[in-house]
């Protein structure tokens, strides 16, 4: 009986390469393939955006509008929904000028109970330390 | 020349760009190119910002990163992909993507 924890670090922007929404899917993913462990045993995935990563923390994108994808943003409710550690980096967003209310703060409008949390480099980096696997992203 | 310039990228191209040179140049960000217009990093606006008056920037681009016409820079004008399409056409003879 073990829970193996995962951290993915976001740091690419969005859209452009798939780097961020396969971090993002493949955090969701990790928590169906309990099916495949034993009895007992756990995976534990959580999030945090660094660097220019932050962007794709920002709400009211319009990706399926003009692309027809669905959105980060969307991925980002769906990682809330799942109750996952959504860590946004304090430092970085203060250097972009980035406010709280410009974030996806959380899933309320589809039942999820989880909120983004905006933290100093610092909680990340415990967080790094904390983990088993630790992928960039 | 006129010399059309399609920034397509935040982090990488700014070396050539800077570099060069036309009778009229213009600058048209899309993709992750429109950070540039759309955000400050450490309260200062993107270098390229100067590098001339014809700056333009691909609404849709802008719009599926959750920015809005209110988050650009004074300088830059918002475009629709027609509008791109015209000013390709009708504004510059040659055109290069970075």
């Amino acid at each position: 009986m073990a829970t193996r924890k995962l951290l993915f670090v976001v740091r690419a922007l969005p859209y452009k390469t798939e780097a961020s929404r396969l971090g993002l899917t493949h955090a969701i993913s990790s928590q169906s393939v309990e099916i495949y462990l034993k009895d007992g045993d756990l995976v534990e995935a959580s999030i945090a955006f660094i660097g220019d990563g932050v962007m794709n923390c920002l709400k009211n994108q319009q990706a399926m509008k003009h692309y027809g994808l669905t959105s980060i943003e969307g991925h980002m409710k769906n990682t809330l929904l799942l109750d996952m550690k959504v860590m946004v980096c304090k430092e970085d967003l203060d250097k972009f000028g980035i406010k709280e209310d410009a974030l996806l703060m959380d899933a309320e409008d589809i039942g999820g109970e989880t909120n983004t949390q905006i933290v100093p480099y610092s909680e990340i980096q415990k967080e790094m330390e904390s983990v088993d696997h630790l992928l960039f992203c | 020349m006129k010399l059309g310039v399609i920034m397509s990228d935040y982090r990488t191209g700014e070396d050539v760009l800077k570099r060069l040179s036309a009778e009229k140049l213009g600058i048209i960000f899309v993709g992750n190119g429109v950070y540039h217009a759309a955000t400050k990093e450490a309260g200062k606006t993107s270098s390229i910002l100067e590098k001339t008056g014809n700056l333009y920037v691909l609404t849709e681009d802008l719009e599926s990163r959750g920015f809005t016409s209110a988050n650009l820079d004074s300088r830059v004008k918002a475009v629709t992909y027609s509008d791109v399409v015209d000013l390709i056409f009708n504004d510059y003879e040659k055109i290069v993507w970075l």
